[in-house]
């Protein structure tokens, strides 16, 4: 299967970022989970969102790529606009754009190596040991080298979700999601993921970090997010946005956060 | 008491050489029945499954057929099926004895004798295909609904088509989850290739049925019954094990 270059012309809406989104809306029956979201993200940039559960910070990752399609606004990824182009907009999306869950979802019938090289395989046009050798090696890069063999059932969460991290990475992305990557995890198993994160980030990957992980978007974000009610309340350097809030809500939901 | 026991059990009418070759005789077919009809209506059901799980505005037009027709063969008799597959295919394809045309369908199709089996076999095993087929398709569904959600969004967020995923990820997983009721619908099928006997196979229930009327005694059905229960049993115990094995499996936290 060979990989269809996509003829998604340049949108001339963009301003030359990696990501943009532009009036972005999403609703769920009668309910509003994002209301009009504007936000740009840099190549390489890291981009941390809070916000209170039903602020619509997951809606807003599967909008990106398109796992939720948006009702209204568009996209724009590399500078091609891949809102309202159906199949042409998905493959271009989900090529480059990596996403990795809360509850792992890795395949149960496939052991972790499997896990990582069953998508490229069935998808990239690369032959079946260049898949297997890049699955080795992103196995390697969360330090996992000795459970390639083992099925996710046999691994801890934390390993679970470090399989997760190689297996989108196997795609070779040019932007990682991560959705409450670390929720699901027992306190002492958080490290390990956030590591690997942590080394993607230094290693220039644009990401966007749906967490609650304060310190963590304190050390490693560009840029913190909070979001509220489906709209962007306040965003900006983590040093501000964390410690100087200027936002009542974004105040009281730190404090909330940051009590315990 | 003993003429009792004799109505069922009389060896001597049991394994008197020639009815024992009668009824081993039935029972083969009915073992080819089974096997045949057992690996074709699995494989149909899970087209059927795959099909009805086809989804947007254009997939609509496979989905509503194919749920049309699991609701109509789920919901009319095996031994209907039978009799509308084996009366209507042969007079389509007969010369018309009054005026000479040739039937729409070719002979070969509407008489069968593919691998030199009688055309009521395959009447029965295309009729039984498409009854079971209905009910697997059914169990087939369940199981591919019971596959968490977030399985199909990460291999669609790997960038695999609806498709690929179904194949890969999906259909995988859930015939895991329904070995055990499909299981069922084969020893439910298998009963139920007796009621080919009604088109003129001389499978094991005609058989033995010969005999008794024959003998006026039961002991060859008795021997058909026997047979069965060879089969069936071992296949009960094996769906038994295969659930208690899930569910211990799911008690772990692992299913």
């Amino acid at each position: 299967m060979s990989e269809p270059e996509t003829a998604i012309p340049e949108s001339p809406a963009s301003t030359g970022s990696m990501l943009e989104l532009q009036g972005v809306t999403k609703s769920f029956g009668d309910l509003r989970v994002l209301d009009g979201i504007d936000l740009s993200v840099e190549r390489g940039e890291v981009v941390c969102v809070l916000g209170p559960s039903g602020s619509g910070k997951s809606t807003l990752l599967r909008c990106v790529n398109l796992l939720a399609p948006p009702d209204e606004g568009r996209i724009l990824l590399e500078g091609k606009e891949i809102t309202g182009r159906g199949r042409e907009g998905l493959d271009f999306v989900r090529r480059r754009v990596g996403m990795v869950f809360q509850s792992f979802n890795l395949f149960p019938h496939k052991n972790a190596l499997e896990n990582v090289t069953l998508a490229p395989e069935a998808v990239l046009d690369k032959g079946d040991r260049e898949c297997l050798e890049d699955g080795r090696r992103l196995l390697a890069r969360v330090g996992l080298t000795d459970r390639a063999d083992e099925y996710p059932e046999r691994l801890s969460g934390g390993q679970q979700q470090r399989v997760a991290i190689a297996r989108a990475l196997a795609m070779g992305p040019e932007v990682m999601l991560f959705d409450e990557v670390t929720s699901a995890l027992d306190p002492e198993l958080v490290k390990e993921v956030l590591d690997v994160m942590r080394e993607l980030a230094d290693e220039g990957m644009t990401m966007i970090v749906v967490t609650h992980e304060i310190g963590f978007a304190r050390e490693a974000a560009d840029r913190v997010i909070f979001m509220d009610g489906g709209l962007i309340v306040e965003e900006g350097p983590p040093s501000q946005v964390l410690d100087a809030p200027r936002e009542d809500r974004t105040k009281r939901f730190l404090g909330l956060v940051l009590e315990h | 008491m003993d003429q009792i026991i004799s109505q069922y059990f009389d060896f001597g009418v049991m394994f008197d050489p020639d009815n024992l070759d009668k009824v081993l005789k039935g029972f083969w077919y009915t073992v080819k029945l089974s096997i045949i009809s057992g690996v074709l209506s699995l494989s149909w059901g899970l087209i059927l499954a795959v099909l009805r799980q086809t989804r947007g505005r254009w997939g609509a037009v496979i989905r509503w057929p194919t749920i049309a027709y699991i609701d109509v063969f789920r919901g009319i008799p095996a031994l209907l099926v039978i009799v509308l597959v084996s009366g209507s295919l042969a007079a389509l394809s007969v010369e018309n004895l009054v005026t000479g045309e040739k039937g729409p369908i070719p002979q070969s199709i509407g008489v069968p004798d593919w691998f030199s089996q009688p055309a009521p076999f395959w009447y029965g095993v295309i009729a039984l295909t498409l009854t079971y087929g209905a009910y697997m398709a059914e169990v087939y569904r369940a199981g591919i609904e019971a596959v968490p959600n977030g399985q199909m969004e990460a291999a669609r967020s790997l960038g695999m088509s609806h498709g690929q995923a179904m194949r890969k990820v999906i259909v995988p997983q859930a015939i895991r989850k329904v070995i055990p009721p499909l299981l069922n619908d084969f020893i439910a099928l298998t009963k139920d290739t007796t009621l080919v006997s009604v088109i003129g196979l001389i499978e094991v229930l005609q058989a033995s049925k010969d005999i008794q009327s024959e003998t006026l005694n039961s002991s060859a059905v008795t021997l058909a019954a026997m047979m069965f229960l060879l089969c069936t049993i071992p296949m009960a115990r094996g769906v038994d094990i295969l659930i208690s094995r899930q569910q211990a499996k799911f008690q772990r936290g692992l299913a």
